[in-house]
């Protein structure tokens, strides 16, 4: 935006409206070509359903935006109020952030068939999906801004016998704002997402709903309309909050949107033991929490399972290995599809990252591009998927993949950027050949927002795969979870929400401590001090 | 000035203060014993080389650290006393400004930490004294390396504070601008009586502008020379070279090469 300000204006906007243009003409003939496969909708037809539906689509539009709202509201305030616990208890920072994680962790396609049992007809799901979606990308940076303003302004509120209360009023508040606006910005489409699937558990209204008739009646126009709604209105969303951000906060930062961890310190053992206790720590803390929220809201025992209901059913029951068997086929099916595409899709967008590195002439269009589809929720993109290349495993690979190529790509070109450019210089100096720039200099720099994507993707891939069986391919825990929850079993949608919500977890600390080792050797000052 | 010049500033008497970061294997020493003492309203530079802990002195005496030995008080009265009456101001090496803040509201901001009263004549006055009257609504990214340092200082003088902690104020700055910057602001605090402690690696900094300078060994900090500087050497261009002169000589001999050559190689 800024960079546009400078610009003048009708060049700039003539070379947006050329570039629409093109992009029009490719769809066009693209739709053209696999005409009659029920795979593609061109920019006509597509132009025609709209107008035809304008105000089915309006009515839609304006229910999952109101949804998507609150639940923004409420998901943000939540992050906020996480975020002030831990700036005033810091000892809390580790567990607070732990159960954090394994709460974002939680499939939104098995809570949002539980969440529409208990509170039965309305907006209550995609309302609590919407805030679910948003509260860990606004947490986590907004946890790093709280912390980072240089030690000197703290020195000075000391200096004057001021205590926390002072430091958090005159540094803490408005040196995180930057990084406030970032976790908001990211959050205007996730809140989108979180409303639409929340739509899919049997709501009455809602672009969701619309989503799910389009599929269902093979309405390839509809399908790609809605999407193309839903995708402009999430884009709308994140430039909105940008726009906004660049006038409340005088500078913006590079913002990493996760923590860089801690440097591997002190003997293997006591570091191992420190992990365990905390995985045991934040285990039985979401247990109590879990059994606690059951038992205050008297919920009942039939849909609303507690911990020792799963306990016999997976363990203590007659027929439990039948149960674990079911779960386990349906785990490795997923496994087997989420993996290739989380990895094909970071590692896409890292090597993207790289080429235009090397080729910065293509940067600098390539990155407004990337950020602005990196804010496209995947369900609205995930049925356009799923009608290109069909409901097998290259379909789901590919949904998870594009959900986390463009946050990787986005990430590393940031990161990038963060090569010391004097250090660049002195390569140049001694006409240093672009490759070796990028080994010595660059890919040091941008490792650490390459696990930041890496990291967050492991929820976001999981989201996109249990999200691709559920609508398409009939197979895996997206699958189970739906089909359980059509079939009223609950103990198998309570078990299947448990193993996805561990194993994000467990990937996610899987991720953060490959990074630890790998920064550890490759660029030991990247940790956090 | 608005507010009725402070009170004359404290002597301040370190006792045995040693300061050490880290544990076992991996502890470095940061100040050896240390005794030593200033008397009130003395403007002492303390010189030394690069980490020898000079600046952790500084901060033990405004409370930012805690001595693992030893004692430090200002008129019988800890740094954590002295914090609450608002006695401290401390410049850093960068200005260290809020950047959401403009010139005017950094420098309200200490009065307010300080808790006086809200005084804008006296804010005002103390913008025009370090020359920076026409630039009150700017922000610090407005502004030059030069005036950021002195809208620290002004920040630092706009409370009257009893003791003054300069740690580098003038070492991102360039030559010119610092050697401005040395012969404008010193006077706006001498004027004040109160105790000034200066941290600077300029033994010409140190000589024209101190009372006293105390030179420090490398890490851990011993003193190796604490040289007073009379008041007509001055105005005597020759005299202050031979302190000058006699400054370094003792700061060479503190500087062991043999020990860090020795520590670097541990490293």
């Amino acid at each position: 935006m800024t960079a546009l300000a400078r610009e003048q204006w009708p060049a700039a906007m003539g070379r947006v409206l050329a570039s629409v243009a093109f992009v029009l003409v490719l769809w066009h003939l693209a739709a053209l070509s696999v005409a009659g496969s029920y795979m593609l909708a061109g920019p006509v037809a597509v132009a025609q359903y709209l107008l035809e539906n304008s105000s089915l689509i309006w009515r839609a539009l304006v229910v999952t935006a109101q949804n998507a709202a609150w639940g923004f509201m409420a998901g943000n305030l939540a992050a906020i109020g996480l975020a002030l616990i831990v700036v005033m208890i810091p000892q809390s920072r580790m567990l607070v952030a732990s159960v954090a994680l394994v709460v974002f962790c939680l499939p939104l396609v098995a809570t949002g068939p539980v969440l529409r049992v208990l509170y039965g007809p309305g907006p209550g799901p995609q309302i609590t999906l919407a805030a679910l979606s948003v509260y860990y990308t606004t947490f986590i940076p907004l946890l790093v801004g709280l912390r980072a303003a240089p030690g000197n302004w703290f020195d000075m509120i000391r200096l004057y016998g001021r205590g926390a209360w002072s430091t958090f009023v005159h540094v803490r508040v408005m040196a995180a704002m930057p990084y406030l606006m970032a976790g908001l910005q990211v959050a205007a489409p996730a809140a989108f997402l979180g409303a639409m699937v929340g739509e899919f558990t049997g709501a009455e209204r809602g672009l969701g709903v619309l989503t799910l008739r389009a599929l269902r009646a093979l309405d390839v126009e509809a399908t790609w309309s809605i999407a193309l709604v839903a995708a402009s209105v999430s884009m709308l969303a994140y430039w909105a909050i940008g726009w906004l951000a660049d006038r409340i906060t005088p500078s913006r930062p590079e913002i990493l949107l996760a923590t860089t961890p801690a440097p591997v310190r002190g003997p293997m053992a006591l570091r191992a033991l420190r992990a365990l206790a905390l995985g045991l720590a934040t285990t039985v803390i979401v247990v109590a929490l879990w059994w606690l929220v059951m038992e205050a809201f008297a919920l009942n025992r039939f849909f609303a399972k507690r911990p020792d209901d799963l306990w016999h059913y997976l363990v203590t029951a007659p027929n439990a290995a039948a149960h674990r068997a079911a779960l386990w086929t349906a785990s490795t099916a997923t496994l087997v599809q989420v993996v290739p595409g989380y990895l094909a899709g970071l590692f896409l967008g890292a090597g993207l990252a790289l080429l235009l590195a090397l080729v910065p002439m293509l940067a600098g269009g390539v990155l407004p591009v990337a950020i602005a589809l990196r804010s496209v929720p995947i369900v609205t993109t995930a049925p356009l998927i799923v009608l290109a290349l069909g409901r097998g495993a290259v379909g789901t690979i590919t949904i998870v993949a594009v959900m986390t190529f463009f946050p990787a790509l986005v990430a590393c070109i940031q990161g990038l950027r963060q090569a010391p450019g004097q250090v660049l210089d002195l390569m140049r100096l001694y006409a240093t050949n672009p490759l070796a720039r990028l080994w010595h200099a660059q890919i040091p720099a941008m490792l650490p927002a390459f696990f930041a994507a890496a990291r967050l993707s492991v929820p976001a891939a999981i989201l996109a795969v249990t999200v691709a069986e559920w609508l398409a391919t009939g197979r895996g825990l997206g699958a189970l979870m739906a089909m359980t929850a059509s079939t009223s079993d609950y103990n198998l949608l309570w078990s299947a929400i448990v193993v996805v919500a561990v194993g994000a977890a467990l990937g996610y600390g899987l991720v953060g401590l490959i990074e630890r080792v790998v920064l550890a050797r490759v660029a030991p000052e990247q940790l956090r001090r | 000035m608005a507010e009725p010049m402070s009170a004359r500033g404290p002597e301040i008497v370190c006792d045995a203060v040693t300061k050490s970061f880290g544990h076992g294997p991996s502890m470095v020493e940061a100040v050896a014993p240390l005794s030593l003492s200033f008397a009130s309203g003395q403007m002492a530079a303390l010189v030394g080389p690069s980490g020898c802990g000079k600046s952790t002195l500084l901060r033990m005496v405004a409370g930012l650290e805690q001595p693992s030995c030893g004692t430090i008080n200002l008129d019988g009265e800890t740094p954590e006393a002295l914090q609450r009456a608002g006695a401290f101001a401390m410049a850093f090496q960068d200005a260290s400004l809020l950047p959401w803040r403009s010139v005017q509201g950094n420098i309200a901001l200490a009065r307010r930490l300080a808790r006086l009263r809200a005084d804008p004549e006296a804010v005002a006055e103390m913008i025009a004294r370090v020359g920076l009257a026409g630039f009150e609504d700017a922000r610090p990214a407005e502004l030059s390396g030069g005036m950021r340092q002195r809208v620290a200082i002004a920040r630092c003088l706009v409370t009257n504070p009893r003791v003054l902690l300069l740690d580098e104020p003038f070492g991102a700055v360039d030559e010119l601008t610092r050697a401005r910057l040395n012969t404008e602001l010193p006077p706006l605090w001498k004027a004040t009586g109160t105790t000034c402690l200066m941290v600077t690696h300029s033994v010409r900094e140190a000589v024209a502008l101190a009372d006293r300078v105390v030179i420090f060994s490398s890490r851990p900090a011993e003193i190796v020379g604490d040289i007073a500087i009379p008041e007509e050497a001055r105005s005597d261009k020759a005299a202050r070279l031979a302190l000058a002169e006699e400054v370094s000589v003792a700061l060479a001999q503190g500087w062991d090469e043999a020990g860090a050559a020795e520590r670097l190689a541990a490293q």
